[in-house]
């Protein structure tokens, strides 16, 4: 087996991946990308709606900062999230997006003087400040109290994607595509690199190294309808867990998209609504002001994607020959606007529904969208558990989204992450953690054990299929994990994974073909997606709440007296059936924002009793320092700019704001 | 900068557009010029006397003709070297190009092979044409081309050019346009269709205009085929005008 | 009333694939034809799929995003090339022949190397802003404004899904290993006009001006009339063929 050495590994070429590539290269390291396809097709290239960062240049973003974007988000969490780790990522959002800016993104920019938006279904006249003409501008997102969503058209993610790819190429960094991760190779609480399959010939390296990171993205593919790529298996996830050692953080908690084109899962962007679209039922009634006075169409995904099921199943929803949908309407956003600002969009309805999005209405339902969870790291994006094993993006719970993400958060997260690991892998190597030993010896097991199971695959003879286990546990977890869960659906969904887990382990393929080999594939990931499912399973069967995106209907309430929580999942023996849950407490006393409500959803929660007590620490702690200002304040809170690599560090400074 | 760039391949294209475009405008003019035989040998005859320079000097001088014929030669000959380089290289290139282009089923691809074998049929007949007029640079008139044409067989060579010239130059003149024409991103599509029609226009009209000049001069070589060798002469009422 | 539309019975589709696998010794390229039955709103990528789940399972493609976003799936369509997830079979005539994409590395059957060949195109046209200012960037402070129309100029072109199907649909390319194609001539023209990239028409001329680059383009124009993303190709190769002549 050929072995490959290098300071770096980064598996998965998205943004995340690159742009943490990037980073430890320019730190004078080695770095190999791998790629299940050519990085510029990784599903990055798919977000369209943009990236959330507080440079409040244009009319609904001025006045924004930090601290606005840090409360979005932690509120969009439903307190789930790391609250320091979502400081440093809300500290740093501007930088990334300065850096790409310098780097090529074409940013949409704010054009001076009087402009015509659409807002609640009505047109106002606004106007963009002399001062502001010419710097990024920003548009609405579901769940944010200002416009903050950069945007590129409705192409960002891919002109984000082009961007940092082409600065990879300038760096000289190498991309090793159509490559997969199969295996970790670890010893002892350490992490040295990973056992590999060449997707186009099907032969097995072994890539070693000082500090790999996993930046695979999401795990959409475990559901039947997705408006993930269908790369997105969460392979990345999964060959963590299988060390038996590395932990996943919070794998309940799935996002779903309110607007899916119907039926194919296709995602329409969430800029449709913030730009001013709609949500109709079957007889085109608006019925969101109806749950969400305030919020309406911008309540948080969650919180959305609920009530348009809700309102589905009290049977107001549109049918079709597919089943039952709901409308979104952009036609009162205009011909012009439309063309210019969700090009995609116009492009997907046409190719894909046969429709024009300027006349006719688009059939649409809540798709799974985003993985919250992933590899646990702390806040560096080191795991707590496999030292040199790093993690960023989709593919890390660095927590900063907890149990829901808003909309342009996650593009904004790979960047800042990639830049914050980056760094944190060129201090590993650096240092003297992270000097290489290992034998060959231990690389020549991991790989022969990974030659072993695709031997024991493909000449297994049994009698199943492949694919049609992989479907039926698509359509286990959408019917069954969906987005309202209950006791009875999550046992049976926990019972026929594990069923379908004993199936799996009796593939007989049908192709012996040497190569590729796309049905060996399906078989090999399948065992690996069925405990990726499982974690999800169980841990929603366990969390006896509802928080953000995970919703019991059977314990309707956020419970923060137990379930100020994260769940850990670990699986230490290959032949379990189940994974072993942990939890890791969050703790309400080092807060800077304590547990209350979010502005929208559900007003009603239990509370934990530490909340009132924090919070009246916070206030005596701000009542002794009436004058400082808002990074002083904030820094008295919850200091958490030393967490940051030191150019990282500095003020933000933002156009019409006192330094 | 220290290294200087190559300004070969620039120049090379540039001038390969040129000649085209120079071509292009001299066939169009010529073929006015040559189908004056539709309106009668005196207005035929009086064009050719013209480009002996006989209305300004007082006098025919053939050789002006022949000078005209050897620029023209120089023009072909500079063009078709250029357009070489573009040929399929090899028979493997050529196998390559053909499956793509019978497999795409696009006009505009399909149009480029049209330039290849109507450009290298006009090296054979173009060479001929213009090394008789530089040759006999005083032997073009309503009869002494007629019986050439007639006679003398030449509407063998003259009829196959007129279709590969027209086809080449109209086509050429088109894709001279999208090359080089400054046409907005946003109505590129329309104006493009616009060119193609006026383009099949312009080659429908001079394929006419060809066709109905050569047919007279065949007429006129036919019933002045007893006297071939014959030159017109103006204002004199000559034997053979087909009223036998 | 009810408005159910009357649907002509279900076709079956013929879809004939060209396929190789040259990791095989014993592979030949030849076609082989399929039967489906044809469903509503089915794609290529749906039928392919199903293909490869119920009749052989090693058959290769490649689809990523599925909604024509991410340029994975171009392949020949009854000739020509296009992005297999957003074509719908019931544009398609009965018989359906599938090819991959000429001027590629094959990998197998339908699935080409495309990402290879563009990162070659990318290294060697060097298709990232090139800028002295890079090195020590500050991005504490403001960032530098651009014209929002500029910006909006500069994404038109970004448009690019770096999908292949231009390259396929270029009788240049088919001659010419070395021709860069309508995707790098149309990257080249997005670096050109980008404020933020420093390079010369000089610099440029080095990286295009020749045969294998702008030069060797012979305005055959499929790539234009094949683009899925519709970029505006002729007009911008006659604006860089322009653009180079009078440069330097
Ligand atoms: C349709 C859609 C629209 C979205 N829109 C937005 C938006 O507007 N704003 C926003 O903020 N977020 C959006 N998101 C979310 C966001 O795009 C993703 O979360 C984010 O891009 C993930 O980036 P990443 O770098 O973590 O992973 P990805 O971009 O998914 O990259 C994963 C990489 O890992 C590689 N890989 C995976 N497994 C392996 C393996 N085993 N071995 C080797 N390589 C492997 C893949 O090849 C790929 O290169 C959207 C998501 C979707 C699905
Ligand atoms: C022996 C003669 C000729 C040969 C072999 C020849 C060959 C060609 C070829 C192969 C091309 C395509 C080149 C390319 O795609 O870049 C071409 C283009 C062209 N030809 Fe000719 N040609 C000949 C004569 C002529 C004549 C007589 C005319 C004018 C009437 C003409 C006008 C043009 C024009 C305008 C173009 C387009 C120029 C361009 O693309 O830059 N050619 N020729």
């Amino acid at each position: 087996m050929q072995i490959i050495y290098t300071d770096v590994l980064v598996i998965g070429g998205g943004l995340a991946g690159q742009r943490a590539a990037i980073g430890a290269k320019r730190r004078g390291h080695d770095v190999i990308v791998l790629s299940l396809v050519p990085a510029k097709r990784s599903h990055s290239a798919a977000a369209q709606g943009g990236m959330q960062a507080s440079l409040g240049n244009c009319f609904g973003a001025s006045g924004d900062n930090e601290d606005i974007h840090f409360a979005d988000t932690v509120r969009g969490s439903d307190w789930g999230a790391d609250q320091e780790v979502v400081r440093m990522f809300t500290h740093t959002a501007p930088k990334a997006i300065r850096e790409l800016a310098a780097w090529g993104v074409p940013w949409n920019r704010v054009a001076r003087g009087d402009r015509e938006i659409t807002v609640d279904g009505k047109k106002h006249i606004i106007s963009e400040p002399d001062a502001a003409h010419g710097l990024i501008t920003s548009r609405n997102f579901g769940g944010t109290q200002k416009w903050r969503a950069c945007y590129v058209s409705d192409g960002t993610g891919h002109a984000m994607l082009y961007t940092m790819s082409n600065q990879a190429i300038a760096a000289n960094i190498p991309v090793h595509e159509r490559m997969e991760a199969l295996a970790l190779i670890h010893s002892d609480g350490r992490c040295h690199g990973a056992i590999v399959r060449n997707l186009a010939t099907g032969e097995l390296l072994a890539y070693v190294a000082r500090a790999t990171c996993m930046a695979t993205g999401g795990f959409g593919r475990i559901y039947r309808v997705s408006t993930n790529a269908i790369i997105n298996e969460g392979m990345g996830a999964a060959i963590a867990l299988e060390t038996g050692v590395a932990t996943l953080g919070n794998m309940e908690a799935i996002q779903f998209h309110p607007t899916g084109i119907f039926p194919a899962g296709i995602l329409v962007t969430e800029g449709c609504r913030g730009d001013g679209g709609l949500l109709l039922d079957g007889r085109q009634h608006r019925f969101m002001p109806d749950y969400e006075p305030e919020k309406k169409e911008l309540a948080s995904r969650d919180v959305v994607s609920r009530r348009m099921e809700e309102h589905i199943a009290a049977g107001h929803g549109a049918h079709s020959r597919f089943g039952e949908h709901l409308w979104l309407d952009i036609r009162l956003l205009g011909a012009d606007h439309i063309n210019n600002k969700l090009r995609e969009v116009k492009e997907i309805c046409q190719y894909f529904l046969g429709i024009d999005p300027v006349s006719e209405l688009i059939p649409v339902r809540p798709a799974q969208h985003y993985s919250m969870g992933g590899v646990r790291t702390d806040h560096r994006g080191e795991s707590p558990q496999l030292r040199g094993l790093f993690a960023a993006g989709e593919a890390a719970c660095w927590d900063m989204h907890g149990f829901n993400r808003l909309g342009g958060n996650s593009v904004a997260e790979t960047v800042v992450a990639g830049m914050i690991v980056g760094d944190a892998m060129a201090d590993f190597c650096d240092s003297q953690a992270g000097k290489l030993i290992l034998s060959t010896a231990l690389v020549d097991e991991f790989g022969q054990k990974q030659q072993r199971l695709l031997a024991g695959i493909a000449n297994g003879n049994g009698s199943e299929s492949a694919f049609e286990l992989t479907r039926l546990m698509q359509e286990t977890m959408t019917a069954n994990v969906g987005i309202f869960r209950h006791r009875d659906r999550l046992e049976q969904a926990v019972s026929t994974l594990q069923e379908l887990q004993q199936r799996a382990r009796n593939i007989g393929l049908r192709s012996a073909a040497p190569g590729a080999n796309p049905e060996l594939v399906t078989a090999y990931r399948l065992q690996r997606m069925l405990k990726l499912a499982q974690c999800v399973a169980y841990g929603a069967l366990q969390r006896t709440e509802s928080r953000g995106a995970h919703y019991r209907a059977d314990f309707p309430r956020r419970d923060d007296l137990n379930w100020m929580r994260r769940t850990l999942a670990t699986w230490p023996d290959d032949e379990a059936g189940l994974p072993t849950l942990d939890y890791e407490a969050l703790d309400i006393m080092r807060m800077e924002l304590p547990p209350g409500w979010r502005g929208y959803g559900a007003r009603d929660y239990i509370e934990h009793p530490q909340t009132s007590a924090r919070q009246q620490q916070i206030d005596g702690i701000l009542g002794d320092i009436p004058d400082a200002d808002r990074h002083a304040r904030q820094q008295a809170l919850m200091p958490f700019r030393h967490l940051l690599p030191e150019h990282l560090r500095n003020n933000n400074e933002r156009q019409g704001e006192e330094p | 900068m220290t290294s200087h760039p190559n300004r070969g391949p620039a120049r090379a294209d540039v001038l390969q557009s040129l000649t085209g475009l120079l071509l292009v405008l001299f066939i169009w003019g010529h073929m006015f010029f040559e189908s004056s035989i539709l309106l009668g040998k005196e207005a035929m005859h009086w064009v050719s006397k013209m480009f002996e320079g006989e209305h300004l000097f007082g006098k025919p001088y053939p050789l002006l003709v022949s000078v005209v014929a050897a620029v023209i030669f120089v023009l072909i000959a500079v063009h078709a070297i250029l357009a070489l380089r573009k040929f399929p290289g090899s028979y493997r290139q050529y196998q390559q190009f053909n499956a793509h282009m019978g497999a795409l089923r696009h006009a505009d691809t399909t149009l480029w092979y049209v330039q290849v074998i109507t450009g290298f049929a006009m090296f054979f007949l173009a060479s001929a044409h213009l090394f008789v007029v530089f040759l006999q640079p005083d032997n073009i008139g309503p009869y002494a081309s007629s019986d050439r044409i007639w006679s003398g067989n030449f509407w063998i060579i003259y009829a196959p050019l007129l279709v590969s010239v027209h086809l080449h130059a109209g086509v050429g003149a088109y894709r001279l346009a999208m090359k080089w024409l400054p046409i907005p991103a946003a109505s590129s599509r329309q104006v493009r269709r616009k060119l193609k029609l006026v383009m099949w226009g312009i080659v429908v009209f001079f394929l006419c205009l060809g066709s109905a000049s050569l047919a007279t001069y065949m007429v006129i070589g036919r019933d002045h085929a007893p006297y071939a060798g014959e030159r017109y002469v103006p204002g004199k009422s000559q034997a053979p005008t087909g009223e036998h | 009333m009810n408005r159910i539309p009357l649907r002509p019975a279900a076709r079956t589709l013929q879809i004939q694939v060209l396929r190789h696998n040259p990791h095989d010794p014993a592979s030949e390229p030849h076609l082989q034809t399929f039967e489906v039955e044809e469903a509503d709103t089915m794609t290529l990528f749906i039928a392919l799929s199903e293909i490869r789940e119920r009749q052989d399972p090693s058959l290769q493609f490649d689809f990523v995003c599925r909604a024509g976003i991410c340029g994975s799936c171009g392949i020949i369509i009854n000739g020509r090339p296009g992005l297999a997830c957003r074509t719908l079979t019931k544009d398609l005539p009965d018989r359906i022949t599938l090819a991959p994409l000429p001027a590629f590395e094959l990998i197998g059957d339908l699935s080409v190397n495309t990402g290879k060949w563009m990162r070659g195109m990318s290294e060697r046209l060097e298709t990232w802003v090139h800028s002295r200012n890079l090195e020590n960037l500050d991005i504490d402070t403001v960032e530098q404004a651009m014209e929002p129309e500029l910006a909006e100029q500069l994404y038109e072109l970004e448009r690019c899904i770096e999908c292949g199907c231009c390259v396929a649909a270029c009788g240049t390319a088919q001659m010419r290993q070395d021709f860069v194609g309508a995707v790098g001539l149309n990257q080249i023209t997005r670096f050109q006009l980008d404020p933020r990239d420093e390079r010369t028409d000089a610099e440029f001329y080095e990286l295009v001006g020749d045969e294998s680059g702008v030069f060797g383009c012979m305005t055959l124009l499929g790539c234009e009339d094949m683009c899925p993303k519709e970029l505006p190709l002729a007009t911008q190769i006659a604006f860089l063929r322009r653009r180079m002549v009078c440069s330097g």
